[in-house]
């Protein structure tokens, strides 16, 4: 079925394949420039500038003339680096962000290819580029790349768990009419084509408000943004992994993180908030046509990215101790007892709105622990006899 | 049908390991056009350290505390592994599944509330 797309009809699987990724990779480098040029213009808004306004008209080629200056620029390689690792790294940032895109659904049937295992896939693929963070922060033979590297580390993995958990509890819900014949439904899909075809009159929103928040939370600690940007905090450890790099290869890294937020945005409108079938869904039995689709998905993957945006301009950096805190004392059980409790409504067939209720009690949990970590802010940990990453000689 | 899977995958990977290549490519091309600098100099190369001359390597020792983090990582992720496969047909078994499920998540559950006793999951 998914090969009549755009009259591939009976076209060679590899060609089609081919075709759609590089579609793909298109649209990516088109949207990256537009996300950072959408970002630094969104950002100064918030902090009462103009951003950029000289290069073409409003600005709008910022990112035209920033790509041409980096690939223009002098490749430098300090001496003391490890050549292959340095090198690499931003490969391995790059390709499994890159690799994600394979699940992404964009419209309906229009994807490089839905698999059985989409979630999975997933967060399987994209939490490689931890490794090339490491990469990136031992092979530069910087003091602060070195500590940004292993920030990078630690943030990365604790944080997946949420994540990887947050996308598990969603899948469980899922409704999948399996036998037209019986009209009996399953619960439960990685599949991401399902699971937005189960959203088509409500979204998992609704049923898993916890879960939502969590996903965000984890999602702005992934993509290392504010508040979660120690890794790269320019006023701590100046660009951290980064610090080294310069011209293409650092342009390489910023394309991975534009090219992660795109992905996390799009994952967020299909998980939670119903892709391109919610609120079609709510008028009609047949989905919309593919523009009216790609706008609803597009809109859903903004509204992401803006509020990503938005809280880089309002949330001071945290603390490393309070980053970790918060994800192994307050997200971690928190969703542990989410997969619970939704095992234990799907299995006894309880009503779904106490999904909701049990949602929303979680909901007040996580602000009421963030107020009182707040309110009663604990004391900096003591300096350690040795600075941080600095090496006992 | 190998292609219809995860061939697209492989096709992916392969235009993901390529598409960085590009923009070295063309780089690479500008340097032969002598359009890109290349003016190697020993201070350039210097490990950057604001201004400083950088003082022996940083690949010594490192705080353990990144070290725990890990342990604690790689074991909830394995068993977070585990329960994809009960989440996907959890439903559809009896109820002796989750109660089983909730054993395997207990048992977790103790880990952490463990490792949050003993400190673990302090940052010192």
């Amino acid at each position: 079925m998914s090969t009549e797309i755009f009259g591939f009809d009976g076209v060679n699987v590899w060609v089609d394949g081919l075709v759609r990724v590089l579609l793909i990779v298109g649209f990516m480098t088109v949207v990256v420039m537009g996300l950072i040029y959408g970002e630094r213009k969104i950002l100064a808004r918030f902090q009462q500038r103009l951003g950029p306004t000289r290069t073409g008209p409003v600005g709008l080629l910022q990112s035209v003339a920033d790509a041409l200056k980096l690939v223009g620029k002098e490749d430098l390689r300090p001496r003391n680096a490890d050549a292959w690792t340095f090198e690499l790294a931003p490969y391995l940032v790059f390709v499994p962000v890159f690799l994600g895109f394979v699940i992404v659904p964009f419209v309906l049937d229009w994807q490089v290819r839905i698999l059985e295992l989409g979630l999975l896939y997933f967060v399987a693929v994209t939490g490689i580029n931890i490794v090339g963070w490491i990469m990136a922060g031992w092979g530069s033979d910087n003091r602060y790349a070195m500590i940004g590297g292993m920030r990078a580390a630690a943030q990365g993995i604790s944080y997946e768990l949420p994540l990887v958990l947050s996308l598990l509890a969603v899948a469980m819900v899922v409704e999948v009419p399996s036998d037209s014949a019986t009209g009996e439904s399953l619960r439960g899909s990685l599949n991401l084509n399902e699971i937005i075809a189960a959203q088509a009159e409500i979204p998992n929103l609704v049923w898993q408000p916890l879960v939502l928040i969590v996903f965000f939370i984890a999602a702005l600690a992934e993509l290392n943004r504010t508040p979660f940007d120690i890794p790269v905090g320019e006023s701590e450890v100046v660009g951290g992994p980064f610090v080294e790099y310069s011209g293409i290869r650092w342009s390489m890294f910023f394309l991975a993180e534009y090219a992660a937020l795109l992905i996390m945005s799009l994952i967020f409108a299909a998980v939670f908030l119903g892709g391109w079938a919610w609120p079609a869904g709510l008028f009609q039995d047949d989905p919309w046509p593919r523009w009216a689709q790609a706008l609803l998905v597009t809109g859903k993957a903004g509204l992401f990215i803006f509020m990503v945006f938005w809280v880089r301009a309002s949330v001071p950096r945290l603390r490393i101790d309070q980053l970790m805190s918060f994800t192994w004392k307050i997200l971690l059980p928190l969703m542990f007892a989410q997969v619970l409790i939704n095992g234990l409504v799907l299995v006894y067939d309880w009503p779904e709105i106490v999904l909701t209720v049990t949602g929303l009690v979680g909901v007040l949990v996580l602000v009421m622990a963030v107020d009182r970590a707040v309110r009663h802010p604990r004391p900096r940990p003591a300096p350690a006899t040795q600075l941080e990453g600095e090496a006992a000689s | 049908m190998i292609p219809d899977e995860f061939g697209r995958v492989v096709i992916l990977l392969g235009v993901a390991l390529a598409f960085p290549a590009l923009p070295l490519l063309v780089s690479y091309l500008l340097y032969l056009f002598h359009i890109r600098p290349e003016r190697p100099d020993p201070i350039k190369h210097e490990t950057y350290e604001c201004g400083v001359i950088a003082e022996g390597g940083s690949w010594g020792q490192f705080n353990a505390r990144y070290y725990l983090f890990a342990l604690g990582f790689v074991i909830f992720d394995v068993e977070v592994v585990f329960l994809y496969p009960w989440a996907v047909i959890h439903a559809d078994l009896a109820a002796t599944a989750l109660v089983k499920a909730a054993i395997f998540i207990g048992i977790l559950a103790f880990g952490l509330a463990y490792a949050w006793k003993r400190g673990a999951l302090e940052w010192r």
